[in-house]
C-alpha cells in the first residue's frame, strides 16, 4: 500500500503544478469556444446542401465537443520527458524506489484530474451555447468514464512519444505525425460513418477510433450495446499500450546502463 | 588642435521601475494584478566621466553597480533619465544609427554569431551590416584571422567551437569595421585562465593597432589590469574612482605580505609594524604596515637568522584593494 | 574612416537593398546547415497539412457543396494559406521569435548595429517547416485546377499579399511583450487563431465574426479575397487586397518602432548590472 501512497504523492504533486499554470489551460479554453464556433457555422453549412448521414446538425457539435475534450484534457507530456532523457534526469530517476514509467503515469492522472473537470464544464457550456440544445443526459453516463479512459491511454502514448527522445534526435515531427492521424483516423471532427470503407477499416486498426470517435459516438444516439464494444477495445490497447511502454522502457533503461545517459 | 574627448558623460542618470511581488496569499495575488507594487531603483545614479581617443578604461564594480546600463546608454540601446552624453561627437540615444557606423560591441553574454554556421559567413553579413567595401573587408578579415588566429576554425560552425574560440571570433567580429571605440561587456566571462590571459593580449595589441578606445565593464581585476591603465569603480550608481590603476594601487595600497621559507627551524621579527600572521618550523608569514619597517630591513633580519631558501614578497592584491573601495564607500553611506 | 563612404550614403536604398539580400541568403544557409533535420521537419510539415485536408476530402466526398464551395476550392483555400504561412515563416522565421528576442534582451545586440532593427531581427531566424508548407501549399494549389500557367503571376501576387498580411500580424502580436511582460500564451494563441481561420472557408461566417475576420484578425486578406480573386478575378478586389495588405504592413511597422522606443526608455522591467 505504501507503494501506492508514493504515485499518488506524484499525481497529487503534478495536480498542483496543473492549476497553476493556468495560462494554457484558457488558451484551451478559448480554443474549444472557437472551434466550437466555427463547426456549428459549417454543420449548418452542411446541413443547407443536405446531411450525408441521419444526425442532426446540433449532435455533430455536442460529437466535436466530447472528441475536443478528451483531446485537449491531456497535458503534452512528451515535451518534459523529452527533456528528462536530454538532461539525464532519468538516469537519476533510476536510482530511487519509484519506477520513472508509473511516476510519469501518476503524473498524468493528477494533470487529468484538475483539467478536465474544467474542459468539460468548458465544453458543455459552449456547447449549449452555439447549438441551443443538449443531447439525452443518460449520453454522459457513457461519455465520463469512457473519455477518462481514453484520456489515460493519450497520456500513455504521449509518454511513449516523449521516450522515443532516447533513440531519436528531435521527438515533435514524430508526435505530429501520430497526432494527425489521431485526428483523422480517431474522427476528431467527423463520425467516422462519413469515411469511405477502406478508410473505416484501416482506423480500426489502430486505438485512434477508440479514443474519440467512441466516447464521442454517445451523444450521436449509440446504445449501450456498444459501450460493451467499445470497452473492450479500449481494454485491448491498453494491454498493447502499456506493454509497449515497459518494452520500451526497459530497452531504453538497458541503454542508459550500457552507454551512460 | 583640440582634441576632443572620445567619450564625454555628464550627470547621466536612469532609474527603473521593478515590480515587487505582495506575498502569497490570494489577496496578495489579486492586488498585485490590479495595483501593483513597484520600486523605484537608481541603477545609474549621475555618473561623469571624460575619455580621451586611445584610452582603455575598466568599469568595475559588484552586480547591480550600473556597468552595464552605463554601457547601454552609450551604445544607443537605453535613454537616460537626466543627464548628458556625447560618443565621438554623437549624442547616443539621438543618433543612434549614425553612432552604430563608429562602435563595435561585445556582450559577454550574447552572441552575434550565427550559431549553426561558420564565423566567416557571419563575418560577410556583417560586412553588408557596417558597408565596409569588398576589398577592405577582405584586407581587414586576413589581418584579423592572422591576429587573432581564427584560420584553423574559420570554417567550423559556430556551435562546435569551444567558449575561447568563440570569444576570439567574437571580438573580432566586433572589430571588422575598425570601430573607434569598442563596448565590451563582460567579455571574459564563462572563460578559462588561458583564455582569458588570450583575449585580454589580443584586446590590448588591437586597440593599440588600431588607434581604438575601449571601454569594458567586468568584475574581474585581471581584465583590468592586463587590459587597460585606467579604472572606473562603480558603486550603487556612483563613480566611486576614477583614475589610472597605478595610482588606485598607491593609493590604497594597505600592507605587504611576506612568507619566509628559512633554514633556521625559529625565526624572530620583532620590528614595529610586523604583525606574524603564521609560524611554523622553517617557515614565518607576516604582514608589513606601509611606512614602518622598510621590506630590506624585514628580509635583512630574517637573512641574519638563517639562510633564505625561499621568499615571497606581494602586494595586497587588487581584490582586495577594491572591496575596500567599496566598504569605504558603504560605510561613509551608512553614517 | 577610410572606406565607410560619406554621410550620404550609408543605409542608402542600395546598402540596405543589398543588406537584406544578405540577411536573407545567410538566413537560408543556417537553415540548410542542419540537413537532417532541415528535410524532416519540411517532410513532416507536408504530411502534417496533407493529414489535416483529409478531413476535407472525406466531408466533400460526401457532401455536394459547402455554401458554393467544392474541393477544387478548399484545395486553392488550403494552397494559398500554406504557401503565405511558409513563406513568412522561412523567410522571416524571426517574427515568431519576436516576443522571446523582445523579453530577453536580444534586440541589444541588433540595437547597437546600424541596420534597422525590426529588418534584422524578423531575417535574424529561419523555420524549415516554412518549406514543408510552401511545397504542400503549392501541391495543393496545382491539383485545385484553379491554377495555369496564365494565372501563375496572379498567383504569385496574392501570396505575397497574404504573406505580408501574416507579416504584419506577426508582428503586432509578437510586439505586446514590449508592452506587456510575459505573453508568449496570448501571443502564440493569436497567431494560431489567424491560421485557424485562414483555413476554414469564407461562406461559413456571417455577421460580428466576418466583420473580425476583415479586420482585427484579417484572415479575409490572407486566403479569403485571394481565394475569391481566382474564382472570379476582379481588378478592384486585387487593389483592395493589395492596399490592405500594404495597410497593414505600415500599421505594424509603427507599432514595433512604437514599442521599441518604449523598450529603449527602460520603461519595461529590465535586469540591470
Amino acid at each position: 500500500m505504501t507503494a501506492l501512497r508514493k504515485y499518488v504523492a506524484f499525481a497529487r504533486i503534478a495536480a498542483v503544478q496543473a492549476a497553476r499554470g493556468r495560462g494554457e489551460l484558457y488558451g484551451r479554453m478559448a480554443f474549444v469556444a472557437v472551434i466550437l464556433g466555427v463547426f456549428s457555422a459549417l454543420w449548418k453549412a452542411v446541413g443547407e446542401a443536405g446531411m450525408p448521414i441521419a444526425v442532426e446538425m446540433s449532435a455533430l457539435v455536442w460529437y466535436l465537443a466530447v472528441t475536443e475534450w478528451i483531446l485537449l484534457t491531456p497535458a503534452p507530456a512528451y515535451v518534459d520527458i523529452e527533456a528528462d532523457v536530454r538532461r539525464g534526469d532519468v538516469a537519476y530517476q533510476l536510482a530511487r524506489p519509484a519506477s520513472y514509467l508509473g511516476a510519469a503515469m501518476a503524473q498524468g492522472v493528477g494533470v487529468l484530474v484538475v483539467r478536465a473537470p474544467v474542459l468539460a464544464a468548458t465544453c458543455f457550456v459552449c456547447a449549449f451555447a452555439v447549438t441551443g440544445r443538449m443531447p439525452d443526459p443518460r449520453s454522459f453516463v457513457y461519455v465520463v468514464p469512457f473519455g477518462i479512459s481514453a484520456m489515460v491511454l493519450i497520456h500513455a502514448l504521449y509518454v511513449l512519444t516523449g521516450l522515443a527522445a532516447f533513440w531519436l534526435g528531435d521527438v515533435s515531427p514524430l508526435f505530429w505525425v501520430w497526432q494527425k492521424l489521431l485526428f483523422v483516423l480517431g474522427g476528431l471532427m467527423l463520425p467516422l460513418a462519413l469515411y469511405p470503407e477502406w478508410m473505416q477499416w484501416l482506423a480500426h486498426g489502430t486505438p485512434f477510433p477508440s479514443l474519440l470517435a467512441g466516447p464521442g459516438s454517445f451523444v450521436l444516439g449509440v446504445g449501450s450495446a456498444d459501450a460493451w464494444t467499445l470497452a473492450s477495445r479500449l481494454a485491448c490497447w491498453a494491454v498493447v499500450i502499456t506493454f509497449g511502454a515497459l518494452v520500451v522502457f526497459r530497452r531504453a533503461v538497458r541503454n542508459l546502463q550500457l552507454h551512460g545517459g | 588642435m583640440p582634441s576632443l574627448p572620445a567619450i564625454r558623460v555628464k550627470e547621466l542618470t536612469k532609474t527603473f521601475r521593478v515590480t515587487r511581488a505582495r506575498p502569497r496569499s490570494l489577496a496578495g495575488r489579486v492586488q498585485d494584478v490590479l495595483a501593483p507594487r513597484t520600486e523605484v531603483v537608481r541603477a545609474v545614479d549621475g555618473i561623469s566621466l571624460s575619455i580621451e581617443r586611445g584610452e582603455r578604461v575598466a568599469f568595475i564594480g559588484p552586480n547591480g553597480a550600473g556597468k552595464s546600463t552605463t554601457l547601454k546608454m552609450l551604445s544607443g540601446i537605453l535613454h537616460p533619465d537626466a543627464g548628458d552624453a556625447t560618443v565621438l561627437g554623437h549624442v547616443p540615444w539621438r543618433n543612434r544609427s549614425a553612432l552604430a557606423f563608429e562602435i563595435g560591441t561585445v556582450f559577454g553574454q550574447r552572441s552575434q554569431l550565427w550559431y549553426h554556421l561558420p564565423a566567416r559567413d557571419t563575418f560577410a553579413l556583417l560586412a553588408h551590416v557596417y558597408e565596409v567595401p569588398p576589398d577592405e573587408h577582405r584586407r581587414r578579415l586576413a589581418a584579423l584571422t592572422d591576429a587573432f588566429d581564427l584560420g584553423p576554425f574559420m570554417d567550423t560552425p559556430v556551435r562546435q567551437l569551444s567558449l575561447g574560440q568563440r570569444m576570439r571570433a567574437e571580438i573580432a567580429a566586433s572589430l571588422l569595421h575598425a570601430p573607434r571605440i569598442l563596448f565590451l561587456d563582460e567579455p571574459t566571462i564563462g572563460l578559462d585562465v588561458s583564455a582569458k590571459a588570450a583575449i585580454r593580449t589580443l584586446l590590448r595589441a588591437q586597440s593599440e593597432t588600431d588607434g581604438a578606445t575601449l571601454l569594458l565593464t567586468s568584475h574581474d581585476t585581471g581584465d583590468m589590469e592586463r587590459v587597460c591603465h585606467r579604472a572606473v569603480i562603480i558603486h550603487q550608481g556612483r563613480v566611486l574612482w576614477d583614475g589610472s590603476i597605478a595610482d588606485l594601487r598607491r593609493r590604497h595600497v594597505k600592507s605587504k605580505r611576506i612568507t619566509i621559507w628559512s633554514e633556521s627551524e625559529h625565526l624572530t621579527l620583532d620590528l614595529p609594524g610586523v604583525r606574524v600572521l603564521a609560524a611554523r618550523p622553517y617557515y614565518m608569514e607576516v604582514e608589513l604596515e606601509p611606512g614602518t619597517t622598510p621590506v630590506g630591513a624585514v628580509v635583512d633580519a630574517a637573512s641574519r637568522q638563517g639562510v633564505l631558501h625561499d621568499l615571497a614578497i606581494e602586494d595586497t592584491p587588487l581584490d582586495e584593494i577594491i572591496r575596500s573601495v567599496y566598504r569605504d564607500a558603504e560605510a561613509r553611506s551608512t553614517s | 574612416m577610410v572606406g565607410h563612404g560619406g554621410a550620404l550614403t550609408r543605409n542608402s536604398r542600395a546598402s540596405l537593398w543589398r543588406f537584406a539580400r544578405a540577411l536573407f541568403t545567410t538566413n537560408l544557409n543556417a537553415a540548410l546547415a542542419l540537413r537532417g533535420a532541415f528535410v524532416t521537419q519540411t517532410v513532416f510539415m507536408i504530411l502534417n497539412n496533407v493529414v489535416f485536408f483529409v478531413f476535407w476530402w472525406v466531408l466533400l466526398r460526401r457532401v455536394p457543396h459547402l455554401r458554393g464551395w467544392r474541393l477544387p476550392d478548399v484545395e486553392v483555400l488550403f494552397g494559398i494559406t500554406a504557401t503565405s504561412f511558409g513563406l513568412v515563416v522561412a523567410l522571416t522565421g524571426g517574427v515568431r521569435q519576436l516576443g522571446q528576442f523582445i523579453e530577453e534582451g536580444e534586440l541589444d545586440t541588433l540595437l547597437t548595429q546600424p541596420k534597422p532593427t525590426l529588418l534584422y531581427a524578423l531575417g535574424i531566424r529561419s523555420r524549415a517547416s516554412g518549406f514543408g508548407d510552401m511545397l504542400s501549399g503549392i501541391g495543393f494549389l496545382a491539383i485545385s485546377g484553379h491554377v495555369t500557367i496564365v494565372t501563375i503571376p496572379l498567383v504569385a501576387v496574392l501570396i505575397a499579399a497574404g504573406s505580408t498580411t501574416i507579416l504584419a500580424c506577426g508582428i503586432v502580436f509578437f510586439s505586446l511583450p514590449f508592452w506587456i511582460g510575459r505573453t508568449e500564451t496570448i501571443s502564440r494563441q493569436l497567431w494560431e487563431l489567424l491560421i485557424t481561420f485562414s483555413l476554414y472557408p469564407e461562406p461559413l461566417f456571417g455577421g460580428v465574426l466576418r466583420l473580425m475576420l476583415f479586420t482585427v484578425l484579417p484572415a479575409a486578406f490572407v486566403s479569403y479575397l485571394p481565394v475569391q480573386i481566382i474564382r472570379q478575378p476582379s481588378v478592384a478586389v486585387v487593389t483592395v487586397l493589395l492596399a490592405g495588405s500594404a495597410a497593414y504592413l505600415a500599421f505594424a511597422v509603427r507599432v514595433f518602432e512604437r514599442g521599441l522606443r518604449r523598450y529603449a526608455s527602460g520603461s519595461r522591467f529590465v535586469a540591470f548590472g
